[in-house]
């Protein structure tokens, strides 16, 4: 592990995460029907970009570590781009609130239309797009 | 502009536990995630504690924004997670099984975990509600 690798990921993952503040603050937290917009958008956009870059990139998404590439742009922006966490609260939320069924859909549906677009990111990179 | 250095550290930051994490702890041979999936339950923990501290006004917007939006939006993934299990799922009716394991680990615990945060923020916080 080189040290400038992690310092790679460090400013990926602050870049990253200021993009994710930056969207965030455009939706101006929870939307129409108190669904958090920013969250769903943020992780969508991020999981798509994630399929296409990986396999452009070449990398085995088992072995991320070793270039600019994968430590800056991988693990670094697009993981700072993206959040669980926020998913996870968001859907904490609406459980609490008494709204299980949303809850429950609304953090399977992400993760489901997520996987989806890394998958569709993935083959029309593979399909030289 | 101290919000953006919040955030761009707080980020940087949990972004570096999580590659720490990804070089410390290997991928089970069946293709469980090990590193991504510990980052992901501590952050949403993490996130769940100071949620709860927050509304107490134990920290304010600017703990929030560091160790909120900044530390755990960094340590946590989405695309990350997602893009593993595609893979997973699209493989061998044993990679598949993996998938559906690791996605929903993730889920379970995760939510578990920052629910217990909120609870235990909300706690340490006391009746200090906001006005």
């Amino acid at each position: 592990m080189l040290l400038s690798d992690v310092a790679l990921v460090a400013v990926g993952g602050g870049v990253g995460s200021l993009l994710r503040w930056s969207v965030g603050k455009l939706f101006a937290g929870t939307g129409a029907g108190g669904i958090p917009w920013s969250t769903i958008v943020i992780n969508i956009t991020g999981a798509f970009a994630i399929g296409y870059l990986s396999v452009l990139f070449s990398v085995e998404w088992h072995d991320r570590y070793g270039t600019f590439l994968k430590s800056a742009i991988l693990t670094g922006v697009l993981g700072g781009y993206t959040t669980f966490s926020t998913m996870e609260l968001d859907t904490a939320k609406m459980f609490r609130a008494g709204g299980v069924s949303k809850a429950a859909f609304y953090i399977i549906g992400q993760l489901a239309v997520g996987i989806a677009a890394a998958g569709l990111g993935a083959e029309l990179a593979r399909a030289g797009g | 502009m101290r919000a953006i250095a919040l955030v761009f550290v707080g980020g940087a930051v949990g972004a570096v536990i999580r590659e720490l994490l990804m070089l410390g702890v290997p991928t089970a041979r069946d293709g469980f995630v090990g590193s991504i999936f510990i980052a992901n339950i501590v952050a949403a923990f993490i996130l769940g504690v100071v949620t709860g501290l927050h509304s107490r006004k134990v920290i304010g917007t600017n703990g929030n924004l560091l160790l909120g939006t900044g530390l755990t939006g960094g340590m946590s993934t989405f695309s990350s997670l997602v893009y593993a299990t595609f893979v997973l799922l699209a493989g061998s009716a044993a990679d598949f099984r993996v998938g559906l394991l690791y996605v929903g680990a993730n889920l379970v615990v995760g939510f578990m975990l920052v629910l217990a945060g909120l609870k235990i923020g909300e706690a340490i916080g006391g009746k200090n509600l906001p006005g």
